[in-house]
């Protein structure tokens, strides 16, 4: 029973600490960090009990004892004035830190003050903050520091007090950006659409929110404020009366460890320095990655291969266009694999064939795997996806099991594709004449560059786009213009099939208009196979041969344009229909479904679509229905369909 | 046009906080109590007339600026004196005609000292910072393209291990090590080196760069390298990077066309916030190797309480540090053309 109690725990919800500190201790390096910082704490504070001998009295003190290697008497040796090293070693540690800290204490305050009255403020006061900020910050920082202890008396304080109030500057920064994220945060705004005031918005809104960037800053200032401190005792300027691993370092230098060979006097007090810099160092950047984690993951991973399974049923043949298939997916599955959980189906036994010349509306939700389902066709997913199942035939090859060299072949001349949201498609610092020169280049055979420019400039003029426009950035051109030179691009090296990726979301309706009319319009010209994946059932219904509905990574409905949309099977077809206005029946009532497309990785037991159906029974809760074919071609995912 | 502004813009800053510069480097010195020449100008064991002579020698007989005799201790003044006879404006003029002053120590003009001082400096930079940039990027693109693996957190952990240690320690351990395997152990040249035939100095020189240089190296590699993977990282997972690789092209070609331009654009950013360190970390190195430049003359100033020596050194440093940021700006605007139509 005992022990059935304490697994009920964790069902208890964790306090904010509680889950911090869970994350916090799977990052090894954060731990590794806060360790090595503990054990020079606990060396400095109990400095008197560890250390063997006391570093300032010369008491039992010989001449014979100055640099005398490291024994059982002495761990680190002895220093030029015949002392414990090793008892210099822990008492400096008691100044390192408490210079690193203290100093730390005043850069972290000035610069967190002057950064959150920046940011919230605006204005004059920013732009007089900032710009000193940027005036100090420019400054050489150690020369400046060494002239103010030159010229004072090098005391400890002193010392802090200098490198205090010259080390704010990057916090400064730092925090003023963060106070301009978090100040137009919708709870900020409503605290002071109720009328609180400046102050109470500060101090109950906006620094609990700074506080976390403040305090991975603050360990970097004080590593810095360490080092700083070091160097400077180093240099010749350092409180003669406190003894730090800087100062030791100046003395064994300048009294000759070097000649007589004592590296004990120099190696220690460098160690002691690097192991707390390190410490906090390892610490900053651990936390770091826990309050603000990064999936490092990018294009150019290896994807994983492609796992080949039996085939499920037998690939359907649609019928709806007469010309030669140019590409055909058969029972495509894609899995997300997340590590620690089991692998998420993202797409599920799809099968399609696109002909000569035929357009194929894809249409669906967002998040019920079209991109992938695209991607997965040009094997361009990302490192995690991987095909599981089926196969993707191109001109008889099959996309899933090519060689990289197939691969790069297909791509663009066979297959390419025309992003959505061109701005990032685009790279910004090379010009879009260059960008298309490039993908004909690689593909195709070029006689001259006059002939490769002369091209270039005929793609450009084709989708309406300038010529002296070749040579300007991404950046100068429009969000419309943008897209057209990315259709423009996907189309240098007559491939055979071209996927648009939802080429016209962020456009304006005029815009949309007019590349929608270009795209089918070259379709006609240049005879090409487009796959269109949309949200928009207008376009599709006026430019589309066949429509291929997604949901939650399987095929809904598949069949021909009129068929869809005039005698939809699927329920999830149909609403999305209702959804859709209709010019011939302007009194129709739109309706939107309820509901969200499912998770991948949280996919209900039945139907996909059963949560959310206005018709679902019982069994679409326990049992995924198969692909029915209704004649035709007609496919149906969906149980109502057998029962008819 | 826009470009022009923003340069103008730029330029017009950069003027401004050299201008801030000058002003800190004369009242920091006339604020802080340390300065030896007006504690001996107080010096009460003094004759009157020697005490008037080193304060007419040291400019200490005028006021420091309009309305203020001394500022430690403050000494209000008469408002209405004539401003181009007050310590401010003769300083002021005397930086446009090039004077800094004369050394306490060797009593030679601090302009010259710093003209033989600073060719060494820029000569242990230069050497220092290719080479750094070149091996920091080359680890911090080969760690980013094996992100993940073992290759990269070894990357990652040495780069902080570096960052950690103090650029002084890492230089005296260096040169301890070095010592012992026939390196120079400090200075520029050998002494006499001078009457051998030019290719020998060359030589010569080149052999006591070698610790110096790879002590600055192994401090600033780290920094590169990781600025470099990180950025490599981001710019790998953009979509442009992903359209590369959907025309074919390979995954050398995606990184050399497509993605080290535009990591390379944080590099140049962090060059010149970096400059600050780079000076700090040359002042050390300099110290330690006994390498006769600005860095040195800091270390050798602080320890003979040369005043005017530091003082010089400081503006030479921080004008020097302007310039080069203004620089890394201009670069900057001319790799990146989203920054020209800002």
């Amino acid at each position: 029973m005992a022990i059935q109690e304490l697994e009920l725990k964790p069902a208890i919800p964790a306090s904010p600490l509680t889950g911090f500190w869970n994350v916090f201790r799977k990052n090894r390096m954060a731990v590794a960090g806060l360790v090595m910082l503990i054990v020079i704490v606990i060396a400095a504070v109990f400095a008197d009990a560890l250390a063997p001998y006391n570093p300032r009295s010369y008491e039992g003190v010989q001449a014979e004892d100055i640099y005398k290697p490291p024994s059982a008497q002495h761990w680190f040796g002895t220093d030029d004035a015949g002392k414990d090293v090793f008892s210099s070693f822990i008492y400096g540690a008691r100044n390192s830190l408490i210079v690193g800290f203290f100093a730390a204490f005043i850069s972290i305050f000035i610069g967190g003050t002057f950064g959150i009255i920046a940011g919230f403020y605006g204005g004059w006061v920013e732009n007089f903050l900032m710009r000193f900020t940027d005036t100090m910050l420019v400054i050489p920082d150690l020369p400046l520091i060494v002239i103010f202890v030159a010229l004072t008396e090098p005391s400890l304080w002193n010392i802090i007090l200098v490198i205090g109030l010259l080390g704010w500057t990057t916090t400064a920064r730092i925090v003023r950006s963060q106070t301009l994220a978090v100040k137009s945060r919708k709870f900020v705004l409503r605290a002071r659409a109720i009328g609180a005031g400046n102050w109470h918005i500060i101090v109950h809104h906006i620094l609990p929110l700074v506080m976390p960037i403040l305090v991975v800053n603050a360990i970097l200032v004080i590593s810095l404020a360490i080092l700083s401190e070091s160097t400077l005792a180093f240099l010749g300027l350092s409180d003669p009366l406190a003894i730090s691993w800087g100062q030791m370092l100046n003395f064994a230098f300048g009294r000759g460890a070097m000649s007589v060979g004592a590296w004990w006097a120099l190696v220690a007090p460098g160690f002691g320095i690097v192991w707390v810099v390190l410490a906090l160092t390892l610490l900053g950047n651990g936390l770091e990655q826990v309050l603000n984690p990064r999936l490092e993951s990018h294009h150019l991973m290896r994807g994983r291969l492609t796992v080949q399974k039996e085939a499920g049923e037998t690939p359907s043949r649609s019928a709806f266009v007469k010309t030669p298939v140019v590409l055909e997916v058969q029972n495509l599955s894609v899995e997300y694999v997340n590590e620690g959980k089991p692998p998420a189906r993202a797409v599920e036994n799809v099968s399609f064939q696109l002909h000569e010349g035929e357009m194929m509306g894809l249409v669906g939700e967002s998040g019920c795997g079209k991109t992938t389902l695209m991607m997965a066709v040009n094997r361009l997913l990302p490192s995690a996806g991987q095909i599981v199942g089926g196969k993707v035939l191109f001109n008889g090859v099959d996309m899933a099991t090519a060689s990289d060299q197939e691969l790069a072949d297909i791509r663009w001349q066979g297959i390419s594709i025309i992003f959505q949201g061109a701005m990032n498609a685009l790279n910004p610092v090379r010009t879009v004449g260059d960008q298309i020169a490039e993908a004909i280049r690689k593909h195709l055979p070029v006689e001259s560059e006059a002939a490769l420019e002369a091209r270039v400039v005929e793609l450009l003029e084709l989708v309406g786009i300038a010529a002296e426009h070749k040579d300007h950035y991404p950046h100068q051109y429009s969000g419309g213009m943008r897209q057209r030179a990315m259709i423009a691009m996907a189309l240098s090296c007559s491939p055979q099939v071209v996927i648009a990726d939802e080429p016209t979301t962020a456009l304006d309706v005029m815009i949309q208009a007019q590349i929608l009319e270009l795209l089918d319009e070259l379709r006609r010209k240049l005879g090409l196979a487009v796959i269109f994946v949309t949200h928009d059932l207008g376009v599709v219904a006026e430019m589309c041969d066949t429509v291929l509905v997604m949901y939650g990574g399987v095929t809904a409905e598949y069949a021909d344009v009129d068929t869809i949309y005039n005698a939809p099977r699927h329920p999830y077809t149909q609403e999305l229909l209702k959804a859709f206005p209709d010019l011939s029946n302007p009194e129709k009532r739109l309706s939107s479904i309820p509901g969200y497309p499912p998770k991948l990785d949280a996919l209900p037991a039945g139907c996909r679509f059963a949560p959310r159906c206005p018709l679902a029974f019982e069994r679409c809760k326990t049992e995924l229905p198969r692909l029915h074919e209704t004649g035709n071609g007609h496919i149906v995912s969906c149980h109502l369909v057998e029962n008819q | 046009m826009n470009r022009y502004r923003y340069l103008l813009r730029k330029i017009g800053w950069s003027v401004f906080t050299i201008l801030f510069v000058l002003i800190l480097n004369f009242f920091l010195f006339r604020i802080l109590p340390g300065d030896p020449a007006r504690a001996l100008v107080k010096d009460p064991r003094m004759k009157a007339e020697a005490r008037e002579a080193l304060r007419i020698r040291f400019g200490l007989d005028k006021p420091v600026i309009n309305c203020f005799e001394t500022l430690t201790p403050l000494k209000l003044g008469d408002c209405r004196v004539n401003p181009l006879d007050t310590q401010f404006f003769i300083y002021i003029k005397n930086l446009f005609q090039g004077e800094l002053g004369v050394s306490y120590k060797t009593n030679r003009p601090v302009a010259d000292i710093l003209m033989e001082r600073l060719w060494n400096t820029i000569l242990l930079i230069g050497a220092g910072q290719i080479l750094s940039i070149v091996v920091g990027v080359a680890f911090g693109v080969f760690a980013a393209w094996k992100a993940r693996t073992a290759i990269d957190y070894g990357a990652l952990i040495t780069g902080l291990v570096a960052w950690s240690l103090p650029t002084f320690w890492l230089g005296i351990i260096l040169l301890f090590w070095g010592s012992n395997h026939g390196f120079p152990i400090g200075g520029k040249a050998t002494p006499g080196a001078s009457t051998y035939p030019l290719f020998f100095q060359i030589g010569d020189v080149a052999r006591h760069m070698v610790l110096p240089t790879l002590t600055y190296i192994i401090v600033f590699m780290g920094e590169y390298m990781l600025v470099m993977r990180s950025s490599l990282l981001d710019v790998l997972a953009e979509d442009y990077i992903l359209t590369a690789k959907a025309k074919g092209l390979s995954n050398f070609q995606i990184l050399k066309d497509h993605a080290l331009k535009n990591a390379m654009l944080p590099i140049v950013t962090i060059i010149a916030i970096n400059l600050g360190f780079t000076v700090a970390g040359v002042i050390q190195i300099e110290s330690v190797f006994s390498w006769p430049g600005l860095g040195g003359a800091i270390f050798e100033a602080v320890e003979s309480r040369d005043y005017p020596v530091l003082q010089g050194t400081f503006l030479l440093i921080a004008v020097s540090v302007i310039l080069a940021n203004l620089l890394a700006d201009l670069t900057y605007s001319y790799l990146d053309p989203r920054v020209q139509s800002e």
